[in-house]
């Protein structure tokens, strides 16, 4: 074999499953990342989207389109979620957790009686090419490229808007923030909204290329966490990036060694040792870097 | 027809039994095959000398007759669970409504082995529910695929219900969870005391429970297609097995398509134990496994499963992939350009792949059934019709859900035949070589192994999705149990033999 297409490959496959930890952990990165709330509902909220595109994309509307309504379907949806039940479990880490699972499972069954076990699937949106003995999906390059402009997207939100500003305040020291004027219920809805409008986002995006179930969710769930865990709260953003590339990193040269169950099995490796060496994930351990550099340089 | 009311439990009934049914239940008479007329006659035998041994009924037979049944109405397997609890649901309603499939203890035959031959198969387009249109494919030849306008299966059965009492299905929901599994199967037999256990998905859910079964000693009908192996004098199997499904499509594919293969598989006890059957018999047929791949039933992102396809270039795929994640293979291979012919076991005639995703993921993929929604016969198109009156919002019938179907009424017929639903007696009467018309043709229950033979159809998707049968074998017959010297009416057994415990395979593994 050459070992030219064989690198390539091995670089899709890395770019594809850094995105797919990317985009599976997204809202959720916002959710338990930024408000700290165990959302066990996650995967049903990218189910939301999910069906949303599906239905939609049946019945006549552009995929690109569907995508935009599957982010704003879920953003309605996680708002009315916010200001009925989760707002009354803020602080409550365990409550919430509780409660959201319960969310979970009535949406999922609530979708099987409502919808059936299945809809029928989207099309992958464009085609393939192939370099050497290997193929690639162009849908998933654009799945790259989106996930690259999401992480520009979201790093604008948080550091250069007055919302980003403001929410950073609220989940760091809500008393302070109302007492400078910051109307903090309407932020912790708007950010719970946003949660779960990118949840929603993803799993519109990632429709076409998985079954369209009412417990497709669940397939999220444990990336998702794994994802958002790894990464660590200090920076959400930053953290999710490095730990998406780094997952992706342990994974794909080892599932293409020695097949789906090794590389599945590494990755769970990967995120035990990496939580074990940096207790409070890669963002905490990186911020430290920077600090103890910057630090060093004054001097 | 209301000879089966009131019977009294003395050893003439269940003569009287058999007559009625026969009476009943008339089964066509034009040219019986040598080998099937030699297993009837077996059957009868057997018959003869099992039946008048029956134990007497227990005098409290009251009430309804209890088929409990678990399936998964929730979670990852649901879209098995629902069509499979709908097939259950379709049965009861049709015997607690005096009806009954065709069949008694007459043996193996039937409409399959007699049918008139179509000169080209029959093709039916996607998305046509009720199957009005079939193009019989011009003159009928000598050769060809079997395909016959035979009557209706579904006759009186001289009744309502069983045994004169009401048929009732409990169906809690399995959750797609093997603890839960255990807990309900615990709950059916011990608090319901059902007279019937009709349950089991995947492989990994009848080990959970058969414990319990065995345990208790209770009736139970497993209908999935599986790996194979279980011999078990409690459990009847009702489903195709690998002997039936797997050696068929490879011998086919590696004839057809090379000999290479690479088999990707749902890493659980089916995904491991059907690789190893492949990996055992693909020498004997001149193929060569390349590479076996297994993928956890979590896993939903196949990129790198599809570059390893790729870099090993096989002839074909072997595809075993179980569950809604895994189904995501077919999409996202076919987007990455991924052409290789595939053959299955499950997919296709279990999670209607070709229906849910978009033309042209499941092109040439090819599959062994016993059942598939699209066989053109008569009787399958009867069945078809009446399961979407019942039920028309569903999307698809698989073959697991044909198994149920015929399963409920193969108890049915076996409690009539005994002459109660006491479990041990009902049992003797499944082993008294029983057959049924099930709307796939003519099932055999095999009494020593408790598997039935099976019409299997090699049934194939094109680049549009339609499906169309390239081969078909009447009947073929679970014999590996009997190859490694297994015989439940002898002999009680409770265990699930491998492929590995038969030096026949070893001996042509070697290269």
């Amino acid at each position: 074999m050459d070992v030219l297409p064989l690198v390539l490959s091995l670089l899709y496959q890395f770019a594809t499953s850094a995105a797919f930890f990317f985009l599976a952990a997204l809202g959720l990165v916002v959710i338990l990342g930024m408000m700290n709330i165990i959302n066990l509902a996650h995967g049903e909220l990218m189910m939301i989207g999910a069906y949303t595109a599906t239905l939609t994309v049946h019945a006549g509307v552009p995929f690109w389109l569907s995508v935009i309504l599957g982010f704003f379907v879920a953003a309605a949806f996680g708002a009315v979620l916010e200001l009925l039940i989760v707002r009354r479990f803020y602080g409550r880490e365990l409550g919430a957790l509780v409660v959201t699972w319960g969310v979970s499972l009535v949406l999922g069954q609530g979708t099987l009686l409502f919808f059936g076990p299945f809809l029928p699937s989207i099309k992958i949106p464009g085609g393939s090419f192939s370099y050497g003995v290997f193929s690639f999906s162009d849908y998933w390059l654009i799945l790259v490229l989106v996930s690259l402009l999401l992480i520009l997207g979201l790093w604008w939100l948080y550091n250069r808007t007055l919302y980003g500003l403001q929410a950073k305040a609220t989940m760091q020291n809500p008393e302070m923030a109302r007492s400078l004027g910051v109307r903090t219920p309407r932020i912790y809805t708007l950010t719970f909204s946003l949660g779960a409008g990118l949840a929603g986002l993803s799993g519109a995006l990632l429709a076409p290329t998985v079954t369209i179930a009412p417990f497709m969710g669940q397939q999220f769930v444990a990336p998702a966490f794994i994802t958002v865990v790894v990464g660590g709260a200090a920076n959400v953003i930053v953290g999710a990036v490095a730990s998406s590339a780094l997952l992706a990193a342990v994974k794909t040269p080892i599932g293409m060694a020695f097949g789906a169950f090794s590389g599945t099995v590494a990755l769970l490796f990967a995120a035990l040792i990496i939580i074990r060496i940096m207790p409070n994930g890669i963002s905490a351990a990186l911020q430290k870097y920077f600090i103890r550099r910057a630090g060093g340089a004054a001097r | 027809m209301t000879k089966h009311k009131d019977i009294s439990p003395n050893p003439g009934t269940v003569a009287k039994t058999q007559e009625s049914s026969a009476a009943a239940e008339p089964t066509t008479s034009r040219g019986i095959p040598r080998r099937a007329f030699m297993t009837g006659t077996a059957a009868v035998v057997t018959a003869a000398t099992v039946l008048p041994n029956l134990r007497m009924a227990r005098a409290a037979e009251t009430g309804p007759v209890k088929i409990g049944f678990i399936e998964d109405l929730s979670g990852n397997l649901a879209v098995y669970g629902v069509q499979k609890h709908h097939a259950a649901q379709l049965a009861v309603k049709e015997i607690n409504e005096g009806k009954t499939l065709k069949g008694g203890p007459v043996a193996s035959g039937g409409v399959g082995l007699m049918s008139n031959f179509a000169a080209n198969p029959p093709i039916m387009g996607a998305g046509d529910k009720d199957l009005k249109y079939v193009d019989k494919g011009g003159a009928l030849s000598n050769s060809g695929i079997g395909f016959v306008e035979d009557e209706d299966v579904l006759i009186d059965s001289g009744e309502s219900g069983i045994l004169g009492r009401k048929v009732e299905l409990l169906a809690p929901d399995g959750q797609s969870n093997n603890n839960i599994w255990q807990q309900l199967t615990r709950k059916l037999i011990q608090e319901d005391k059902v007279d019937c256990l009709v349950a089991g998905f995947t492989s990994a859910e009848r080990e959970a429970i058969r414990p319990i079964v065995d345990q208790h000693k209770q009736l139970y009908f497993y209908t999935n297609q599986y790996e194979g192996g279980v011999a078990d004098s409690n459990t009847f199997c009702t489903g195709a097995i690998v002997e039936q499904q797997v050696i068929p499509v490879v011998d086919y594919m590696i004839r057809k398509f090379g000999p290479r293969v690479y088999t990707i598989a749902a890493d659980y006890n089916f995904g491991q134990l059907t690789a190893a059957w492949t990996k055992a018999f693909a020498p004997l047929v001149g193929g060569k496994i390349i590479e076996e791949e297994f993928v956890p039933l979590s896993v939903s992102d196949f990129t790198t499963s599809i570059a390893r396809i790729q870099a090993a270039k096989p002839d074909w795929v072997f595809t075993l992939l179980v569950g809604s994640n895994q189904s995501n293979y077919y999409p996202q291979a076919s987007a990455a350009g991924l052409e290789y012919p595939m053959a299955s076991t499950v997919n296709m005639a279990q999670g209607y792949e070709h229906r849910r995703f978009k033309p042209p993921s499941l092109n040439r993929m090819y599959n062994c059934v016993n059942y598939i929604e699209e066989i053109p016969t008569t009787r399958n198109r009867a069945f078809v019709k009446r399961w979407y009156e019942m039920f028309p919002d569903d999307p698809y019938i698989g073959q697991m859900a044909q198994n149920t179907y015929f399963s409920v009424h193969l108890y049915a017929k076996a409690a009539r035949l005994a002459g109660t639903t006491d479990q041990e007696t009902v049992k003797k009467a499944l082993e008294s070589g029983l057959s049924i018309e099930a709307p796939e043709g003519a099932v055999f229950l095999e009494p020593s192994t408790h598997h039935c033979s099976h019409y299997i159809r090699l049934a194939t998707a094109d680049a549009d999705h339609n499906v169309s049968f390239v081969r078909e074998w009447p009947s073929i017959q679970p014999w590996w149990l009997q190859r490694v010297g297994v015989n439940l009416v002898r002999n009680k057994e409770y265990k699930q033999y491998i492929p590995d415990e038969d030096p026949f395979f070893s001996m042509f593994s070697k290269s």
